[in-house]
C-alpha cells in the first residue's frame, strides 16, 4: 500500500499554538511555511480576483498550520469550534421546520404576477402570430408535419421561463468546489440566444451538490484517480454482464456495501438510471408502490416502467401514509381485491427541493406493523447526514439492515458520478441479473470508480489490516464474505485489504481525520445557515441539519432578481433558483446547497447578502424571534449548538 | 299561467330569503363592507377589471386545489371495512419475498462472468491470472488505453476535478461539455447535439421528450431494449413493422395514413424509430430507403446509432457516412460515446430546435448530473483521433472481414449480422430449418438493399402492425440454445478467448430474441490475433454444437 505524504506534517492542520481572538478564523495557507509552496494551496489558474477572499484567504496565515487543499476549492478553516456532528437526538420526535405561509398580499401578488405574464404571453402570441408568422412557424403544423413542440405545449417555456433564462444552464468551468468560475454571457434578444462574452467570473459556489467537498482537482482523491487513469484508461468498454466487469467494480461494490452497512451492493453508471432501471426489477404487475408525492423524477420513471400500481401520499405526512397503508392492504388490488403481492414504500432520505428528511423512526414502526418493503433513495443524504456520513439511517440511529433497499448516488457527496443499490446478497444478485443496467447499460468507468473508492475510504477511514488479509486485495470478490472482513462492525473503517493495492492513500485519509473533518464542517455549515436565515426572518423549509436549504421567494419575478443580485455582488455568489413545475406554483424558491468546503466566513457572506437582498425584496416574512446580522455572526457557535431553535 | 306563477311563488320567496340571509351574514364578516364597496365601484368604473379579477380568483382556487395531492378515487369497487376488520386484514396479509433467489442456472451464469483485472484492451488479464484475447468489449476503434486520451483526461482532472456535481440546468454545464457537443455536431454534420450521461438512458429519454400521448410511432420489431422502454414511457400509439423490412414499413405507413384519413383524426407528430445496426442481431438498416419513406410519408426519423456510430463509415461517423446520406436528414440521431468512443454517455444530434427542446424536456438531462468533465474530454479526443486517422476504421473492417471469413463457413452456426457490422451475433443453426434465420439477408453496404418482391412471404401473410409479434416468426428452444451457447462461451474462455453471450432480460424484452453470442471486433487487435480468436471460437462451436446432434 503506497502511503503518500503530501508534507512532512501528517495532519491536515495543527492546532493553533498562540491564542488569537475567538471566532475569527485564521484561514491559513502554507505561504509562509517552508514545507510546501504557496501556489499549491491558493492556486488560481485564471489569475482572477485577488482581494475578495475567494482565491486567497482574507486573513494572512501563520506558519503553524498546514493546509493541503486549495483555498478556492476547499476553504481553509482551522477553527475547531466551527464543527458540528449531525445526529438525531435520541428520544425526540423528528420535526422539520413548520411550513409557514406568507402574508396574503404576497400570495396575491404571486398569483397576480403569474396571471400577468400569462395574459401578456397570450397577447404577444396573438399579435405575434399575425404580424410575424415566421417566428411561429416551428410551432405550428407545416408541410404535413405536426409541430415538434406546439405553441400550446411550449407556452410555459417560451413566455415564462425565457424571461429568466439567464438564471439557468449557466456554463461554468473549473472545479465546482467552494468557488466556481462562471463563463459570462449576455443575450442580445431577451434570452432567446445567449452569447458568451469571453470574460469569466469567480463566485462563491453555494449551488453544487458538493456536500462533502470532494469536488477537488487536488488532493488524495484526485491523485488516486490520476493513478487509475494511467493504469486502467478511461473505459470499461461494455456492460457488466457482457464482459465489462473489472476488479475495480468488485472492490467498489464491496466497499460501498460496508459503507452503508448492507450485505452487498450494486453499482450503476448513472444515478438516474439506478432508479429507472432497477425499480422495474423489484416490482411489477400485482405489486403496489407507495411513493412520497415529492419523490424524484427518476423514481417515477422507474415505477412507471415497472408496471406496478402507484399511490402517493402527502409529503412526509405519516398519518396520511398510515391511512393509505390501511386502505390499500384492506382493499387489495383494484377490482379483483386480491391481496397485493408486494408493497414497496419509496421515500427519499433528504428531499432535494424541500430540505426535509424522511421520518425514518416512524416509517420503521409502520414497517413493522404493516410488513411493507422499504426503499430509501439516499441520493442527497448519503455522505451528507449522520455522525458517520452514512445517511439518514445513521442520522436517526436506525439499523440499516432493517431497511430493505438503500439506494444512493455518487454525484453528490462523493464528487463522482453514478449510483448504487444496497441490500441483502440475494436481492442484489437478483438485481444484477434482472435489472436493466446489468445487461444493457455501460459499466461505470475506472476513473469514476476510483473516485468512489477513494472518497468512500476517506469518509470511513482505513483500518490497517493484518498482513495476511492484504493478499486478498486483488481477488477480493464481493460474494466472498470473509469473516475477517466482517470483523469491524458498522459503521466501521474500510479494511485496507479490499482497497486497490496501487491506490495512493494520504495519511489523513487513512486515519479518518479527513472524513471526520468534512462531516463536521458540513454539519456546522448546514445548521448555521439554516438557523441564521431563520433568525434573519426568512421563510425556509426543511430541517436544521439539512445541507439543502430552500429559502422561499414566492413571487416569480423575485427569483430572477435574487439570482442576478447575488451574481453581481462584489463577491459574487452563485445560487440556484427553482420554480414551477419543479415546485408548487406559489412556492418559488432559491436553494442553497452547503458544502464542507465552505468556511464560516463564506456562510457569513451568504447571510450578509441575503440580509441585504431580503430587505430589498421584502422577503423577511417569517415569524419567530429575530437577531441582527451582527448578532448571528458573532453568536454562530451558540446558535448552532442550541438543541432547538426558539 | 297565473297558476304556474303562484306555484313558483314559494320558490321565489325562498330564493330571495336565502339571498338576503347570505347578504346579512356576509356583512356580518368584518371588513366585508369594504369588499362590497370595492367590487361595486370597480365594476362601475371598469367592467373589464371585474372580469380579470374573477379569472384571477378562479385561477387561484384552481391552483390551490391542484396542489393538493389527489387521492386516487377508489371508485365503485371500494369496500367499507370497520377498523377492526382492517386490523385483521393487515395481520393476515403476507407479502411475497421482495426478491426470489436466483435459479441455479442464473447463479452459475452470474458466477461465470469473467472479471478483468487491470485495463481493458485487446489482451486483458483476468482475475484468475490468465491473459485472454478479447472479442467481448466494445472497443471498435481501439481507443481504450490510448495514451493521448489518458493524457488529456489527466489534464482535465487537474483543472475540473472529477464530478460535475450538478445537473446541466444548474451549473452542471461545463465548457468541456459544450465543446463535446460542438465536436459531435461538427463530426456528424448536424446543427447541434446534446449529451446524456449514460448511453442506455439516452434514447429512452429522447423518445418521451418528443412523443406524447396521441402521437404515432412506427417502430421496427427488432429494436433494442432501451428503445422499447422509451416507447413504453412515451404512451404514444405504436405500430410495428417487420424487422429490417422496408416493404413492411411502407405498408404500415400507408395503413396509418389511411386510418387517420378514415377517422378524420387531426395531424399529430409521427415518428419512425429504428436502429442503424441492430443491437439484437447486427442487422443493418437501409438508411436511404428509410429516408425516402420518411420524406414521402412525412415522418420524423429517430435513428439509434449506438452500435454503428464509431464502427462503420470511412471515419466512423456511422450509417450516414456509410450510405452518404446527410446527417441532417435524420431528425434525431442518437449515438453512444460509451460504445463508439470508449468513453461514457450518449448523445442526440439534430437541428437546433430538436436539441434545445431536449434540454428542458428530456428526463435524464433535466434530472441527472452532467457527465464528468474528463469523460467528456475523452470523447472529444476520441472524435479527434478518428477524424484524423481513417486507417483505424479500415483496419476495423479488415478485422471484421477476417473473422467473418472464418465463421461464415461454420455449418452449425448462423450469423444474422451484416457483413460490415463490427458486432457479430452468432446463433445456433437449427437442425430442422435450412433457411437462414436472418429476416433480411445481408446486403453489401454500397448497393442499396434489394427491394422485397411484392410476393415475398411477409406480404402474403402480413403481421398485425398493432402487435409487436411477427406472424410466422421462427420457433426456437430458448433455454437449450442458451445453454449450448454458454457452453461455447466457457469453452472458448478456457482456450484463452473472451467472448460473451448477448445477455437479455427474458420476459422483459417485448419479443424474445434468439439467443446469440455477441462478438465485438476491435481495430486494436492484430489481424493474426483476430483470426486466431475466431478459429478458437469456431473449434468450440463445432465441438459443442455437433455434440448435440
Ligand atoms: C433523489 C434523487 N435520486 C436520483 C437522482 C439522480 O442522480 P444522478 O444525478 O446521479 O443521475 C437525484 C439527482 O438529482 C436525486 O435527487
Amino acid at each position: 500500500m503506497a502511503f503518500q505524504s503530501p508534507s512532512p506534517q501528517p495532519s491536515i492542520f495543527k492546532k493553533k499554538a498562540h491564542g488569537s481572538t475567538p471566532n475569527s478564523t485564521p484561514a491559513l495557507s502554507l505561504s509562509s511555511s517552508a514545507t510546501s509552496s504557496s501556489s499549491e494551496t491558493v492556486l488560481d489558474d485564471l489569475g482572477l480576483d485577488y482581494d475578495n477572499g475567494l482565491s486567497y484567504p482574507r486573513v494572512p496565515p501563520t506558519s503553524e498550520q498546514v493546509f493541503t487543499t486549495v483555498h478556492s476549492e476547499f476553504g481553509h478553516c482551522a477553527n475547531e469550534k466551527y464543527r458540528y456532528t449531525s445526529q438525531h437526538r435520541a428520544g425526540t420526535q423528528y420535526k422539520s421546520y413548520p411550513e409557514q405561509d406568507p402574508p396574503y398580499y404576497i400570495l396575491l401578488t404571486t398569483y397576480l404576477s403569474y396571471l400577468m405574464v400569462i395574459c401578456l404571453g397570450h397577447l404577444r402570441d396573438f399579435v405575434g402570430k399575425r404580424l410575424q408568422p415566421s417566428h411561429y412557424r416551428h410551432l405550428v403544423s407545416q408541410h404535413g408535419y405536426a409541430a415538434l413542440n406546439s405553441d400550446f405545449d411550449s407556452f410555459y417555456t417560451r413566455r415564462l421561463k425565457t424571461r429568466i433564462d439567464d438564471c439557468f444552464s449557466h456554463p461554468v468551468t473549473g472545479v465546482p468546489g467552494r468557488t466556481m468560475v462562471l463563463l459570462d454571457r449576455y443575450s442580445p434578444d431577451y434570452n432567446v440566444t445567449m452569447v458568451p462574452s469571453g470574460t469569466r467570473t469567480r463566485g462563491l459556489n453555494i449551488s453544487s451538490y458538493n456536500y462533502l467537498g470532494f469536488a477537488q482537482a487536488r488532493g488524495g482523491c484526485a491523485d488516486a484517480v490520476e493513478t487509475s487513469i494511467n493504469r486502467y484508461g478511461v473505459s470499461a468498454c461494455g456492460s457488466r454482464l457482457e464482459g465489462a466487469t473489472l476488479d475495480l467494480h468488485q472492490q467498489a461494490e464491496a466497499l460501498v456495501a460496508r459503507f452503508v452497512g448492507m450485505e452487498d451492493a450494486l453499482i450503476s453508471s448513472m444515478g438516474f438510471a439506478t432508479n429507472s432501471t432497477i425499480i422495474p426489477a423489484l416490482v411489477g404487475k400485482g405489486s403496489l408502490v407507495i411513493s412520497d408525492e415529492f419523490n424524484h423524477a427518476s423514481i417515477r420513471f422507474g415505477v412507471r416502467i415497472s408496471g406496478a400500481n402507484v399511490r402517493t401520499f402527502k409529503h412526509n405526512d405519516m398519518p396520511s401514509l398510515e391511512a393509505l397503508l390501511r386502505e390499500v392492504i384492506s382493499q387489495g388490488q383494484p377490482k379483483t381485491h386480491r391481496p397485493w403481492k408486494k408493497i414497496l414504500v419509496i421515500v427519499e432520505g433528504l428531499f432535494s427541493m424541500e430540505g426535509t428528511l424522511a421520518n425514518l423512526p416512524v416509517i420503521m414502526e409502520l414497517k413493522k406493523k404493516y410488513k411493507f418493503n422499504l426503499f430509501v433513495d439516499e441520493a442527497h443524504s448519503i455522505g451528507a447526514l449522520g455522525p458517520h456520513g452514512r445517511g439518514v439511517a445513521d442520522y436517526f440511529g436506525v439499523n440499516p439492515r432493517q431497511i430493505d433497499i438503500l439506494m444512493g448516488t455518487f454525484t453528490k457527496s462523493f464528487g463522482a458520478a453514478g449510483g448504487y443499490i444496497a441490500g441483502s446478497k440475494a436481492l442484489i444478485d437478483r438485481l444484477r441479473v434482472h435489472g436493466h443496467s446489468g445487461c444493457y447499460a455501460e459499466a461505470m468507468t475506472p476513473p469514476v470508480l476510483t473516485q468512489v473508492i477513494a472518497s468512500t475510504a476517506s469518509i470511513m477511514g482505513i483500518s490497517s489490516a493484518p498482513e495476511k488479509s492484504s493478499s486478498l486485495s486483488l481477488t477480493a470478490r464481493s460474494d466472498a464474505i470473509n469473516p475477517e472482513l466482517e470483523m469491524e462492525a458498522y459503521p466501521g473503517r474500510a479494511p485496507l485489504s479490499i482497497l486497490p493495492a496501487w491506490m495512493p492513500i494520504t495519511p489523513s485519509m487513512a486515519d479518518g481525520t479527513d472524513g471526520k473533518m468534512r462531516l463536521r464542517r458540513l454539519g456546522f455549515n448546514a445548521r448555521y445557515l439554516n438557523r441564521g436565515l431563520r433568525k434573519l426572518g426568512f421563510i425556509t423549509y426543511g430541517h436544521d441539519d439539512s445541507p439543502v436549504v430552500p429559502l422561499l421567494l414566492f413571487n416569480p419575478g423575485k427569483m430572477a432578481v435574487f439570482s442576478r443580485l447575488m451574481r453581481t455582488r462584489q463577491v459574487p455568489i452563485i445560487v440556484v433558483v427553482v420554480a414551477y413545475p419543479a415546485t408548487p406554483l406559489v412556492t418559488s424558491r432559491v436553494r442553497f446547497c452547503l458544502s464542507a468546503s465552505h468556511t464560516k466566513e463564506d456562510v457569513d457572506l451568504v447571510l450578509t447578502a441575503c440580509d441585504e437582498i431580503g430587505d430589498l425584496l421584502d422577503l423577511k416574512q417569517g415569524s419567530g424571534e429575530r437577531w441582527s446580522l451582527q448578532e448571528i455572526t458573532d453568536r454562530a457557535v451558540e446558535l448552532v449548538g442550541m438543541p432547538e431553535l426558539v | 299561467m297565473s297558476a304556474s306563477v303562484s306555484s313558483l311563488e314559494p320558490l321565489f320567496t325562498f330564493v330571495s330569503n336565502s339571498y338576503s340571509n347570505i347578504e346579512t351574514s356576509f356583512f356580518k364578516i368584518p371588513g366585508s363592507a369594504v369588499i362590497a364597496r370595492y367590487v361595486k365601484s370597480s365594476h362601475r368604473d371598469d367592467p373589464g377589471r371585474t372580469l380579470l379579477e374573477v379569472i384571477l380568483i378562479i385561477f387561484a382556487i384552481r391552483t390551490l386545489l391542484q396542489s393538493r395531492t389527489k387521492a386516487e378515487p377508489s371508485g365503485k369497487h371500494f369496500i367499507e371495512f370497520s377498523e377492526k376488520e382492517i386490523d385483521e386484514l393487515v395481520d393476515e396479509w403476507t407479502p411475497e419475498e421482495l426478491a426470489q433467489p436466483l435459479t441455479a442456472v442464473e447463479q452459475s451464469d452470474l458466477n461465470a462472468v469473467p472479471v478483468i483485472a487491470g485495463p481493458v484492451g485487446p489482451k486483458p488479464k483476468l482475475t484468475n491470472g490468465k491473459t485472454v484475447l478479447n472479442l467481448a468489449s466494445y472497443n471498435f476503434a481501439g481507443l481504450a488505453g490510448n495514451a493521448e486520451i489518458k493524457e488529456r483526461c489527466i489534464d482535465i482532472l487537474k483543472k475540473y476535478g472529477l464530478g460535475s456535481c450538478g445537473p446541466p440546468g444548474f451549473y452542471g454545464t461545463q465548457d468541456v461539455h459544450i465543446q463535446l457537443e460542438q465536436d459531435i455536431a461538427d463530426f456528424l454534420g448536424t446543427e447541434a447535439a446534446i449529451i446524456y450521461s449514460q448511453a442506455f438512458s439516452t434514447i429512452s429519454s429522447v423518445i418521451p421528450a418528443f412523443c406524447k400521448r396521441g402521437d404515432v410511432i412506427v417502430a421496427d420489431r427488432g429494436v433494442n431494449f432501451a428503445i422499447q422502454k422509451g416507447l413504453q414511457i412515451s404512451r404514444c400509439t405504436i405500430r410495428w413493422y417487420d424487422h429490417s423490412d422496408m416493404a413492411s414499413l411502407e405498408k404500415v405507413l400507408e395503413s396509418v395514413e389511411k386510418e387517420r384519413r378514415k377517422k378524420k383524426m387531426p395531424l399529430t407528430r409521427r415518428f419512425i424509430v429504428t436502429e442503424g445496426i441492430f443491437d439484437h442481431d447486427g442487422a443493418m438498416s437501409d438508411l436511404p430507403k428509410l429516408v425516402e419513406l420518411k420524406l414521402k410519408y412525412k415522418y420524423r426519423l429517430i435513428l439509434d446509432e449506438s452500435v454503428s456510430f464509431g464502427s462503420v463509415g470511412r471515419t466512423g461517423r456511422g450509417l450516414t457516412e456509410l450510405y452518404n446520406v446527410p446527417a441532417s436528414q435524420v431528425d434525431m440521431l442518437v449515438g453512444s460515446m460509451a460504445n463508439g468512443l470508449t468513453s461514457a454517455g450518449g448523445f442526440c444530434a439534430g437541428s437546433h430546435t430538436v436539441v434545445k427542446h431536449q434540454r428542458i424536456n428530456a428526463p435524464s438531462v433535466v434530472f441527472s448530473a452532467a457527465l464528468p468533465a474528463l469523460l467528456a474530454a475523452a470523447a472529444s479526443e476520441g472524435i479527434n483521433i478518428m477524424r484524423n486517422t481513417p486507417s483505424i476504421l479500415s483496419m476495423l473492417q479488415e478485422n471484421v472481414r477476417a473473422v467473418r471469413a472464418i465463421l461464415d463457413k461454420v455449418d452449425c452456426i448462423a450469423i444474422p449480422s451484416h457483413p460490415a457490422s463490427a458486432i457479430i451475433h452468432i446463433n445456433v443453426r437449427s437442425s430442422s430449418t435450412v433457411m437462414p434465420i436472418a429476416p433480411m439477408s445481408p446486403t453489401s453496404p454500397i448497393s442499396p438493399a434489394s427491394p422485397m418482391s411484392p410476393l415475398s412471404p411477409s406480404t402474403a401473410k402480413l403481421s398485425n402492425p398493432v402487435s409487436v409479434r411477427q406472424r410466422g416468426a421462427p420457433h426456437f428452444d430458448m433455454e437449450a440454445e442458451e445453454r449450448l451457447l454458454q457452453e461455447v462461451v466457457e469453452d472458448t474462455l478456457a482456450q484463452g478467448v473472451m467472448v460473451t453471450r448477448a445477455k437479455r432480460l427474458h420476459g422483459q424484452e417485448m419479443i424474445e430474441v434468439r439467443p446469440s453470442i455477441r462478438l465485438a471486433i476491435s481495430a486494436a487487435m492484430s489481424r493474426k490475433d483476430c483470426e486466431k480468436a475466431a478459429n478458437v471460437l469456431k473449434a468450440s462451436c463445432i465441438k459443442v454444437l455437433s455434440k448435440r446432434r
